[in-house]
């Protein structure tokens, strides 16, 4: 008796200890996973950089230096000293800003493709799986229609057909982007709602939409944010696909996709700076979004460990 | 099994019926028609070229006709680019290339990817499964895009072996460099889903009882565990192939192999409508079947499966 006493006043007591939240819970383990830690930090360097990079830079984006036109195999290349620190590209500008705008570009493609996952997904899933019946069934028969579609092609028709423009392209991945999300949030939501706190704000009266709203979206986080960090690095590999075909982001902005490929063209020019730094920025930007994605999933989903 | 398939093909239909439809309408929501140049022509020539290609009929009607042409004579109409070709023509010449390496780069993917992940799960946590795991997390960033360039800087600009592009029509050499670079991602996808879920796999109870039974490792691997195991990489294979028809716009516009992916391009700059249009249907036609035959394989593989 007395020694189960102990054991369950050891217990209780740990329990009092750890009584952390989830979230307090997951940011513990996310720090501890080393990985992670580094590609969040990689992750923030480059934001930084894409922010305070400008202030040291020479030339903006679109200045041309009408000089440099032809010759930048000759004398483009990178160099500290004249503030080119990543050389000329072809057409005379400073490739060290239009990395940082093609950067700049491709994160806000990513956060912006995500966000708009994460406020229709989450809204569209929550709502079929919280009615179920024939509203689930209409609303997610319309998610594996879209889902069956080509998109990459259909979006290109979409930039083609209206105007090629950032505002179109983001339209057109913010279509794309949230179909995973409904139905991930969908399944997680059939499993919360027949438990007992959905039915005790449903027994006092409390409205469909307040109980989704209020009980089970922010039961859904965790996947939500696993999800959304992991659409990041894939929304941006789609811009940068469009792009690397020309169809995306139009000049004189640019994104990393089209560096890359203007810079792959030159190549047999022999100016390989002009794809080796975009090409390095990309790598090491979906690099630290997957580890960073990966990292939450762990943290979050306690399933997994 | 029937019912299940006559399902599956009740839901491709429509989502088939509604891509054409939603292509057909943007199509002629563009602004400014297929014919409009910098010098406008005259009103009589307007007329009698929107007469020529049915664009004076009310749109409903169009839209039948095309898709009566399309579903009777598997016919996508001309192409208001160049007069002498029909859709058809162009397709018919574009797609067996996309088919060749598209073909390819799936074996590639699928034969590598899994002998990769089912040794990798076999000698776990060896050299080996490192060198699978390091490979399948490094090609996350290595899409067919950057894939390309890189080894056309190392096949052809440095080492000299292989052309930087063309078709030749499929000969080995023009093979290489799109095979490689369209399959590299899957491949090490396909590795990854496989060296987890053969983990699993080999440490369930029936491995278990296979090893107490006295069966030999080979015996177990290949009789027992591979069939589970490969499960999950059957339901990938749709999106895979997806991704080799999405990916061939990258590979022709970058190796110039003269595939669909180029045509769709080009016509994309020259706002070739209905080309545009009849490849993606014909696209969505394929990716939809594709996915519905991996569905059905899958059922038909895994009895867990609710039909």
């Amino acid at each position: 008796m007395l020694i189960t006493d102990k054991i369950l006043g050891d217990k209780l007591e740990g329990a009092e200890v750890a009584g952390r939240s989830l979230w307090k819970d997951a940011r513990r383990r996310y720090l501890r996973n080393k990985a992670a830690v580094f590609f969040t930090i990689v992750l923030i360097l480059i934001a930084l950089f894409t922010v305070f990079g400008p202030l040291i830079a020479v030339t903006d984006h679109e200045t041309i230096d009408f000089s440099m036109i032809g010759r930048a195999a000759q004398s483009g290349q990178p160099s500290i000293s004249n503030g080119h620190y990543f050389g000329y590209d072809d057409q005379g500008r400073d490739l060290y800003s239009r990395v940082i705008q093609g950067t700049w570009i491709s994160l806000l493609v990513g956060v912006v493709g995500a966000a708009v996952a994460v406020v229709i997904g989450t809204l569209y899933g929550a709502i079929a799986g919280y009615f179920g019946g024939r509203v689930d069934s209409i609303m997610m028969r319309i998610v594996d229609i879209l889902m069956a579609i080509p998109f990459m092609f259909v979006l290109i028709l979409l930039l083609v057909t209206f105007e090629r423009s950032i505002a179109m392209l983001f339209v057109g991945i913010g279509m794309l982007s949230w179909l995973g999300m409904a139905r991930i949030v969908r399944g997680q939501t059939i499993s919360i709602k027949n438990k007992e706190f959905i039915e005790a704000a449903q027994a006092s009266g409390v409205g469909s939409f307040t109980i989704i709203l209020r009980h089970i979206v922010p039961n859904l986080l965790g996947v939500v944010t696993v999800y959304a960090t992991l659409l990041v690095p894939e929304m941006i590999l789609t811009e940068s696909f469009i792009s690397f075909v020309g169809l995306g982001v139009q000049p004189p902005d640019t994104s990393l996709g089209q560096l890359i490929n203007v810079g792959a063209g030159n190549l047999h020019y022999g100016t390989i700076w002009q794809f080796l730094f975009p090409l390095g920025f990309f790598v090491v930007l979906i690099f630290s979004l997957f580890f960073v994605g990966d990292g939450l999933r762990d943290a979050l989903d306690p399933k997994d460990r | 099994m029937i019912k299940f398939i006559l399902r599956r093909i009740a839901v491709a239909i429509p989502t088939l019926f509604i891509l054409s439809v939603v292509t057909f309408f943007l199509m002629h929501a563009a602004p400014g028609g297929p014919f409009n140049s910098e010098r406008p022509l005259p009103a009589s020539v307007m007329a009698n070229i929107n007469a020529k290609y049915g664009l004076d009929q009310p749109l409903w009607q169009q839209l039948f006709t095309y898709l009566k042409g399309v579903v009777t004579a598997f016919d996508f109409g001309p192409s208001y680019k160049f007069k002498d070709r029909t859709v058809n023509d162009i397709i018919a010449q574009g797609f067996p290339v996309t088919l060749t390496y598209g073909f390819w780069s799936f074996i590639v993917a699928t034969v590598c990817g899994i002998s990769l992940g089912v040794a990798a799960a076999v000698r776990h946590n060896s050299f080996l499964d490192y060198f699978a795991v390091g490979i399948s997390v490094g090609a996350q960033v290595l899409p067919n895009f950057v894939m390309a360039p890189l080894l056309l800087w190392l096949f052809t600009l440095t080492l000299g072996w292989l052309p930087g592009g063309g078709w030749d029509g499929g000969g080995f050499k023009n093979l290489v460099m799109p095979v490689i670079a369209l399959s590299t991602s899957y491949m090490a996808s396909i590795a990854r889903l496989t060296r987890s879920s053969m983990l699993e796999v080999l440490n369930s109870n029936f491995i278990r009882t296979a090893r107490a039974k006295g069966l030999s490792n080979t015996k177990i691997i290949f009789s027992h565990a591979i069939k589970p195991a490969l499960l999950p990489v059957i339901s990938y294979l749709g999106p895979a192939f997806v991704g080799m028809i999405t990916g061939s716009v990258v590979i022709d516009t970058f190796f110039s192999t003269g595939g669909i992916g180029q045509a769709f391009v080009n016509s994309a700059f020259s706002r070739d409508y209905s080309v545009m249009m009849g490849i993606t249907i014909l696209v969505g036609a394929l990716t939809i079947t594709f996915n519905m035959v991996a569905d059905i394989l899958y059922a038909w593989i895994d009895p867990k499966v609710r039909l």
